[in-house]
């Protein structure tokens, strides 16, 4: 099956397209730009709603969208206020719209099964990291609506890149469901694999190896969906990859005493231009 | 495990979400409103490996994201000094206001028309005075009415 062919003759194909135009002209309506009015601003509002409906028929028409109302809103959610952090002038917005895109993405990860990375996005993303954000916000934003929130760099070129991007990731994915899964879906994963391997160490009486029991069960039920995920989870974060962590660790160190060392250097160098301007 | 329809949902809301973030990257000129698109791009990248990692029932995914997390951290906390010491330096959040680091064959960025300020300025509302009138107004000035 050629895909151009596909892309070029097919319903879905025109719809994609059609969709794929429709958000490029809404991002480019909806970027800050010189020429903006009120009116140009609700066109692209529309024009990206006509898009995210565009995208999730195409997706269907592929057969690559679900019915699940939940997964739905959530992601409905992130992506209306991932365009509305780009979009927004103003920069605290921005960051709250950002952090609404937290909300629908931890909403997504919990649909999908993934408790603990739900929990984590609130806590560590929209608690610590965009906390972090608007701080610097309130040190640093000069007062006033600045210039430089209001206008875009290359508004067109960008929105149509991301745009064809999208359409060509959403193709991709439609071919993707389309197709025949590939070989390494066919073959047993390596959660079943291990497990299979594991089975017989059972008898072989490794009771003492507390790893391995830890996550033999994790890796047999092989469903992240289950009450046990976030224990499962950590058996394989401290088992197969406690190394990992340590180097993470020493990452969180070293980027903590950086920042403290670069803000202490800025502070000397000003008392220093100071006594030197006295 | 899930099925194939969930994963593909979720590789499509992840492409939405770093395509939004690749665009906002490209365009936005504030710092802060860069570094915020980013990180939409690296959720979009964390529900992406989520799919997959649900999808083939293995736990490799899941645990990258949480390593993407511990570095997102890590990479906003040095990237806001730098910002904060641009802001320092040069009184604007402004990406351009580094131009003179961009490469010899591109041109100057030069604003021709800004855009006129049309925000709307909230009419506060007035309080009839009552009590003793405060002395000092000095805290006022550092107050702004709008973000």
């Amino acid at each position: 099956m050629d895909p151009v062919s596909t892309a070029t003759v097919s319903p879905s194909g025109l719809l994609l397209a059609g969709s794929v135009a429709a958000l490029a002209a809404s991002l480019w309506l909806l970027l800050p730009k010189a020429s903006d009015t009120v009116a140009s601003r609700r066109l692209g509002f529309l024009l990206g709603a006509v898009a995210l409906v565009g995208f999730a028929a195409t997706g269907r028409s592929l057969g690559c969208v679900g019915e699940d109302a939940v997964f739905l809103t959530v992601a409905g959610i992130a992506v209306i206020s991932g365009l509305a952090t780009i979009v927004t002038r103003s920069p605290v917005y921005s960051a709250i719209w950002f952090a609404m895109t937290l909300a629908g993405v931890s909403g997504v990860l919990l649909v999908l099964g993934a408790q603990f990375l739900g929990v984590a996005t609130i806590v560590v993303y929209a608690g610590a990291i965009l906390v972090m954000f608007l701080f610097v916000l309130m040190l640093a934003q000069p007062s006033g609506m600045a210039p430089y929130d209001r206008v875009s760099n290359e508004p067109m070129l960008a929105a149509a890149a991301g745009a064809v991007l999208l359409g060509l990731l959403t193709l991709s994915i439609g071919r993707l469901s389309a197709a025949e899964p590939p070989a390494c879906c066919r073959m047993p994963s390596r959660a079943q694999a291990l497990a299979a391997a594991a089975a017989p160490a059972d008898g072989a009486a490794t009771k003492d190896d507390e790893s391995t029991t830890l996550i033999a069960p994790a890796m047999a039920g092989g469903d992240t969906g289950d009450a046990n995920e976030v224990a499962h989870l950590g058996a394989e974060l401290f088992g197969r990859h406690l190394f990992a962590v340590e180097v993470a660790g020493v990452l969180l160190l070293v980027a903590l005493v950086g920042a403290i060392a670069v803000v202490s250097r800025g502070e000397a160098t000003e008392t220093d231009h100071r006594r030197e301007g006295r | 495990m899930i099925p194939a329809t969930m994963l593909t949902n979720a590789l499509l809301v992840g492409a939405v979400l770093f395509c939004l973030g690749l665009v906002g990257i490209l365009t936005r000129r504030n710092l802060i409103v860069m570094f915020l698109s980013a990180e939409l791009m690296l959720q979009g990248v964390s529900v992406t490996l989520v799919a997959w990692s649900r999808y083939h029932g293995d736990w490799g995914g899941q645990v990258l994201v949480v390593f993407v997390l511990t570095v997102a951290a890590c990479e906003a906390a040095v990237a806001l000094v730098f910002v904060l010491q641009a802001f320092a330096s040069t009184g604007r959040l402004d990406a351009s206001a580094w131009q003179a680091l961009r490469e010899e064959n591109l041109p100057r960025v030069i604003d021709h028309e800004l855009p006129a300020d049309d925000r709307v300025v909230p009419t506060w509302p007035h309080l009839s005075p009552a009590g003793v009138v405060p002395e000092g107004d000095d805290s006022r000035s550092l107050e702004r009415d709008h973000v």
